[in-house]
C-alpha cells in the first residue's frame, strides 16, 4: 500500500479510520485474523540489536482473559546488551541524522502502510497480549498509524520552518537537530500506539531509539519495530530490548542515552528523572525527559445535566478497557440536587455491564492486565470503611483476571479509592455543594491528566475551563479517546511533564536548535 | 434515474397534491397558523435557532423559573446582535434579577404550549379524550410512549410495563370510537383501532452495536409479551426504527419473532423503512422476502419514513472517517422514498404500505401511483406527526384517504428529546414544511425530486 506521505509529503493528515464494527462483516473479519494469530502462537520476541538477533527466551506473555494461553516468549536484553545496543545506536545515528527529513518523514509514511495492511492482526494481537476489547484494541493500531503518519507531517514542517528576522548585511537560520540516542519506555495499555507514537517521534527528526516495550506487550513491540524496519529505518537506527523494569533502568542511565521518552506510572517516572538529572562521570550532555504519567481524572456533573447523556458518557469513560487508561474516570463529583438520582441510575447501569474475554464482542469490561493489578485495585476497595457503600457488577467464573467494575459512594476523602490512581474498574460519586465547590477539590489534586464537565449552561462551561488545571478538558462527553491531531494529549502537575502527544510541539523535544548568524558583508558591501 | 417521462402520473401528481394543499377552515387550522409563523420567525436565524433548541433541551432540568432564565441568558449571549430586537428585550429580561423570574416562568409556558402541539397527554388515560377525537375528525392514530433512555434493567422493564397498559387502555378506549370502514379494513381484512408504537432500544439497557445479540436476548421476552397482549386486545404493534446502531439488532430480531409459530395468527404488526439509508432497497428486499416466505394471518405494515436521525448518522460517520449510511442529498432521499413507495404498493397485500411523510409531493406521489396500479382508496395508508402534519392529516381525511396520526404521549421530561428533533425538523433549512411556510410556490413543491 502506498502511503500518502510518499506520493506527496504536503497532504494533509488525516485520522484512519476504525473499523465499523457495527456491521457484521467487519466483526467477521476480525474473528477470522484471531483465529490465523492463534494458530502462530506463541510470538517469538527476541533481543534485536542492529542485524544481531538473539532468541533465548526468558520471560512469556500471556492473555489475560486465559493466562493458559502463551501469547509471546520473550528474551529479556542483559544490561550488556542494553549498553551495546545503545553504541550501535549511536554509530548508526549519525548517517540516520544527515539524511533529508524527507527521508526520514517517508520511512514513517511506509511504516504506516505496513501496520494498516496487518490491521486486523495487529488488532488482534492487542486483544490477545493486553486484552483490549476489540474496538479499543482496533482504534490503538488506527491511533498508532496515525501518530506515524501525523509525526512524518511534522518533521517535515520542522525542517522547513525557519522563523528568523532577518537584517540588511546578515543572515539568520534556525535548524533543528536530532538529539542522538533516544530511550522508548513504554505502556502495556496502547502497545501499539504509544510505542510507536514515543519512537515515531525520535526515529523521524533523525534520532537512533532503543525501545523497551513493556513486559506485559512484548509481541506488540516487535510488531512496531518490524514495520518501521520493513519502512525503511536501518537495523542499526532502532534497536527492540524486551525485559522488565533492569532494562528500562539501564537504559535511563547510560550516559550514551540522550533523550528518554517514557509513558507509565508515576512513581516510575519520577524514578526517571532523579536518575536522568545527575550526569554520570565522562556524559556531556543533560539527559531530557519526556514522561506521560497518571491522572486521578474527575468528571464534574452540574445540576443541568441530562443523565441520559452523562451515564453512558462515565460508563465508557470508568469501565471501558476495565478502566486501564491514563485518561480514564475515576471520581464523579456531581451536584448535589441529582446526586441521588444519579448513583441510583449509575448503579442499575453498572449492573447492565458484562465482563468477559476480551475476544468476544459481548464484553464491555475485560479483565485487568495482571495478578498484581487486580490485586492492588481489590486491596484499595478492601481498605474502604463500613461507611463506604460498593455496588459491584458480576464476574464470570474462569481463569481471567477480573475485576468487577465498582461504584463507590461515601468513600472517605482521604481513602485510597478517592486518592490514588487505581487504574482499574473503580468510580466514586461524590455530592457536592454545586461546580465551584468541584472545581476546588479539582484544584487540590496533585494530578492533572484529564478533566469531564456535563453542564447545558455555556457560561459554566466557560467558567470551568478557565481554572480547571487539566491537560485535556471533556465537555459534555467521555473522558478519553484522544486522537492525534485532534485531542493533543497530555497532562499538567504531577501528570507529567513535556509536550502533548500528537500535537504539533512534541517533536520539538527530540531535536537541538541550532542557530546560524553569519555577517554577509565584506568592506562595508553586501556579497549576496 | 428515473428519467422517463410519465405525465398521466405527473398529472395526478399535480391534482391530488394542489387538493391537498387547500388549508382547512376548522378552528383547529386556524389556529395554527400563528403558531407556524412562530416556529418559522425562529427557524430564519440560526443562532436563535441554536438558542431555542438548547433552552427546550435544558427546561425539564431546569430547578425554577430563575434558573430557566440563567439559562435562557447564556443561551441569548451566545446569539449577538444577530436575533435583532425581540433577542436584546428577552436577553435584557432575562438578566436584570427582577424580572428574571417572570421571564423564566414566560418561557417555560411558551415551552409547555409548543411541547402540548406536538404530545398528545401525559398519560394514555389523559391523552383518551383527544385520540378521540383525532378519530371522530376522520384520522386514525398510532400512540407512541416516549420515555428517557434506558440505561437500566429496571427502566427497561418500566417501558416495557407501559406499553403493556397502554394496549389495553387503548383498545379499550377504542371500542368507544365511532365506526369508520375506511380507519377499520382494507383488501388485505381488518385494521385494529388500537395501534401502538415501540421502541425496542427503551425496552433493553443492551443496545450494543457490535453486539446485537445482547439486546435481542434481552428484548425478546418484553416484545414476545406486547405481541401476546396486542393479540389479544386485538391491536396493532408496530416497531419503531431508530438509528444505524440499534437497526441490525431490531430489524433481525423483530423479524424473527414475527415468525414464531405463536405469532402467525397475530397480532397485526409492523416495522420502519428509513429512505435516507443508501442501503434501504435491499432491506425492502429482505423484507419482502421475509413476508413471501412467512404465512402470516394479517400482512407486516412497513412504515416509509425517510428518517429522523439524518444529523447524527452523518456527524458520526464523518467522525469516525465512515462512509456515511444516509444520502448526502436531499433529493437522492426524496427520489428513494419514492422508489420504495411504488415497490411497497406493488407488493400489496403481501405487505401493507404506511407512506408516513409532511412532503406533499411524496404523498401525492404515493396516492397517484397506487391509483395507477389501481389499488383501492382504502388500500395505502398515509401517515404523519401529531403536530407537524396536522393539516395534511386534516386534508387527507377530506379528501378521503387514510391517514394516520402518530401521537407521542408522555411528560414533558422524557418528551424532551422528541421535541427537540421535531422542531430541529421543522426548522431545518431543506425542510418541506420551512420552504412552504415561506412561501416557495406548489408547483415546484410538487416537482420530481
Amino acid at each position: 500500500m502506498t502511503s500518502a506521505v510518499l506520493d506527496d509529503p504536503m497532504t494533509q493528515f488525516t485520522n484512519e479510520p476504525v473499523r465499523e464494527l457495527r456491521r457484521a462483516p467487519e466483526r467477521a473479519r476480525l474473528e477470522e485474523a484471531l483465529a490465523e494469530l492463534d494458530r502462530r502462537l506463541p510470538i517469538a520476541v527476541p533481543v534485536t540489536i542492529g542485524a544481531r538477533v538473539r532468541d533465548e527466551p526468558s520471560f512469556d506473555s500471556v492473555d489475560p482473559s486465559d493466562p493458559g494461553r502463551i501469547v509471546a516468549r520473550a528474551t529479556a536484553a542483559t544490561s550488556r546488551e542494553v549498553e551495546g545496543a545503545v553504541r550501535v545506536a549511536a554509530e548508526a545515528q549519525r548517517e540516520w541524522g544527515a539524511r533529508p527529513a524527507i527521508e526520514r518523514a517517508r520511512a514513517m509514511s511506509r511504516a504506516a502502510g505496513e501496520l494498516r495492511e496487518r490491521r486486523a492482526e495487529l488488532a488482534a494481537l492487542a486483544v490477545r497480549e493486553c486484552a483490549k476489547p476489540w474496538s479499543q484494541a482496533d482504534a490503538d493500531v488506527c491511533e498508532a498509524i496515525d501518530f506515524l503518519e501525523f509525526y512524518a507531517r511534522g518533521a517535515l514542517a520542522l525542517d522547513a520552518a525557519s522563523p528568523l528576522i532577518q537584517m540588511p548585511g546578515e543572515r539568520n537560520t534556525l535548524r533543528h537537530r536530532a538529539r542522538g540516542v533516544a530511550a522508548v519506555i513504554a505502556p502495556w495499555n496502547f502497545p501499539l500506539a504509544i510505542l510507536a507514537g514515543m519512537t515515531a517521534a525520535a526515529l523521524v527528526t533523525g534520532n537512533a531509539v532503543c525501545v523497551k516495550p513493556a513486559e506485559q506487550s512484548p509481541a506488540c513491540g516487535l510488531a512496531v519495530v518490524e514495520a518501521l524496519r520493513q519502512g525503511g529505518v536501518p537495523d542499526g537506527v532502532i534497536a527492540l530490548l524486551p525485559g522488565d523494569g533492569a532494562v528500562g533502568g539501564a537504559l535511563v542511565e547510560d550516559p550514551a542515552v540522550h533523550t528518554i521518552a517514557f509513558t507509565g506510572s508515576g512513581a516510575v517516572g519520577l524514578e526517571i528523572l532523579r536518575k536522568a538529572a545527575s550526569p554520570a562521570a565522562g556524559q556531556r550532555h543533560l539527559k531530557r525527559v519526556i514522561a506521560e504519567m497518571g491522572g486521578k481524572n474527575c468528571v464534574i456533573v452540574d445540576a443541568d445535566a441530562d443523565l441520559d447523556e452523562v451515564i453512558p458518557a462515565l460508563l465508557d469513560s470508568a469501565f471501558a478497557f476495565a478502566g486501564q487508561k491514563c485518561s480514564a474516570a475515576s471520581r464523579t463529583l456531581v451536584h448535589e440536587r441529582i446526586a441521588d438520582e444519579l448513583l441510583d441510575r449509575m448503579r442499575g447501569a453498572l449492573h447492565t455491564l458484562r465482563v468477559g474475554p476480551a475476544e468476544d464482542f459481548e464484553t464491555d469490561v475485560p479483565p485487568v492486565i495482571d495478578p498484581d493489578a487486580r490485586a492492588r485495585i481489590e486491596s484499595a476497595l478492601a481498605d474502604l470503611g463500613p461507611g463506604s457503600e460498593i455496588e459491584r457488577a458480576a464476574v464470570p467464573a474462569g481463569p481471567g483476571y477480573w475485576v468487577a467494575p465498582t461504584i463507590v459512594a461515601g468513600a472517605p476523602a482521604d481513602s485510597g479509592v478517592v486518592t490514588s490512581e487505581l487504574f482499574g474498574p473503580v468510580l466514586t460519586i461524590e455530592p457536592v455543594a454545586g461546580v465551584d465547590a468541584a472545581c476546588e477539590i479539582v484544584d487540590g489534586l496533585g494530578q492533572a491528566l484529564t478533566g469531564g464537565l456535563f453542564s447545558r449552561d455555556p457560561a459554566t462551561i466557560e467558567r470551568v475551563a478557565a481554572r480547571t488545571p487539566v491537560g485535556n478538558f471533556y465537555v459534555n462527553r467521555a473522558t478519553t479517546g484522544a486522537m492525534p491531531g485532534r485531542q493533543p494529549f497530555g497532562g499538567n502537575r504531577l501528570s507529567g511533564m513535556g509536550f502533548k502527544a500528537g500535537g504539533d510541539e512534541y517533536l520539538l523535544q527530540f531535536v537541538d536548535a541550532l542557530v546560524i548568524t553569519e555577517n554577509t558583508v565584506r568592506h562595508g558591501l553586501p556579497i549576496e | 434515474m428515473e428519467v422517463q417521462a410519465e405525465p398521466e402520473l405527473d398529472a395526478d401528481i399535480a391534482e391530488i397534491g394542489r387538493s391537498l394543499a387547500r388549508r382547512g377552515h376548522s378552528a383547529a387550522a386556524l389556529k395554527r397558523v400563528p403558531q407556524e409563523r412562530g416556529l418559522n420567525l425562529v427557524g430564519r436565524d440560526p443562532k436563535v435557532r441554536a438558542a431555542l433548541l438548547q433552552l427546550v433541551d435544558v427546561a425539564p432540568a431546569c430547578e425554577n423559573a430563575a434558573d430557566l432564565a440563567g439559562h435562557l441568558n447564556s443561551y441569548l449571549g451566545q446569539v449577538g446582535d444577530s436575533g435583532g430586537r425581540p433577542v436584546a428585550i428577552a436577553a435584557g429580561a432575562a438578566r436584570v434579577p427582577g424580572t428574571r423570574a417572570l421571564t423564566g416562568q414566560a418561557a417555560r409556558v411558551a415551552i409547555n404550549r409548543m411541547a402540548h402541539r406536538f404530545i398528545v397527554g401525559a398519560t394514555p388515560e389523559q391523552a383518551a379524550g383527544e385520540l378521540r377525537l383525532m378519530w371522530s375528525h376522520g384520522n386514525a392514530i398510532s400512540v407512541d410512549l416516549l420515555g428517557e433512555a434506558t440505561l437500566t434493567e429496571a427502566e427497561g422493564a418500566a417501558y416495557a410495563d407501559r406499553c403493556d397498559r397502554a394496549l389495553s387502555t387503548l383498545a379499550l378506549d377504542a371500542r368507544g370510537w365511532r365506526a369508520n370502514p375506511l380507519l377499520e379494513s382494507d383488501a388485505a381484512g381488518p385494521l385494529p383501532r388500537a395501534n401502538l408504537s415501540v421502541k425496542v432500544t427503551a425496552l433493553t439497557p443492551l443496545v450494543r452495536p457490535q453486539a446485537p445479540g445482547r439486546g435481542q436476548r434481552d428484548a425478546a421476552e418484553h416484545l414476545r409479551r406486547l405481541l401476546r397482549t396486542a393479540a389479544e386486545a386485538g391491536a396493532h404493534l408496530h416497531v419503531d426504527m431508530e438509528s444505524m446502531d440499534s437497526r441490525e439488532m431490531v430489524f433481525e430480531m423483530l423479524l424473527s419473532i414475527l415468525a414464531e409459530d405463536e405469532f402467525r395468527s397475530g397480532p397485526s404488526a409492523g416495522l420502519v423503512l428509513q429512505a435516507y439509508l443508501r442501503d434501504s432497497e435491499e432491506m425492502l428486499d429482505e423484507i419482502i422476502g421475509w413476508a413471501s416466505r412467512t404465512e402470516r394471518a394479517s400482512p407486516l405494515t412497513v412504515r416509509l419514513v425517510k428518517g429522523a436521525y439524518w444529523d447524527q448518522e452523518h456527524i458520526e460517520a464523518i467522525q469516525h472517517g465512515w462512509v456515511p449510511p444516509v444520502w448526502s442529498e436531499k433529493a437522492d432521499s426524496d427520489r428513494c422514498f419514492e422508489r420504495i413507495t411504488r415497490r411497497l404498493i406493488d407488493a400489496f397485500p403481501l405487505v401493507r404500505p404506511a407512506i408516513a411523510s409532511h412532503n406533499l409531493r411524496s404523498l401525492a406521489h404515493a396516492i397517484a401511483y397506487s391509483r395507477h396500479r389501481l389499488l383501492g382508496i382504502g388500500d395505502l395508508e398515509l401517515q404523519v406527526l401529531r403536530g407537524l402534519g396536522d393539516d395534511l392529516a386534516e386534508a387527507l381525511a377530506r379528501d378521503g384517504y387514510r391517514a394516520r396520526v402518530y401521537s407521542p404521549v408522555g411528560d414533558l421530561v422524557s418528551g424532551m428529546a422528541y421535541l427537540v428533533r421535531r422542531l430541529l425538523e421543522n426548522t431545518s433549512n431543506d425542510s418541506f414544511l420551512a420552504d412552504r411556510a415561506a412561501g416557495a410556490d406548489l408547483d415546484s413543491l410538487l416537482a420530481s425530486p
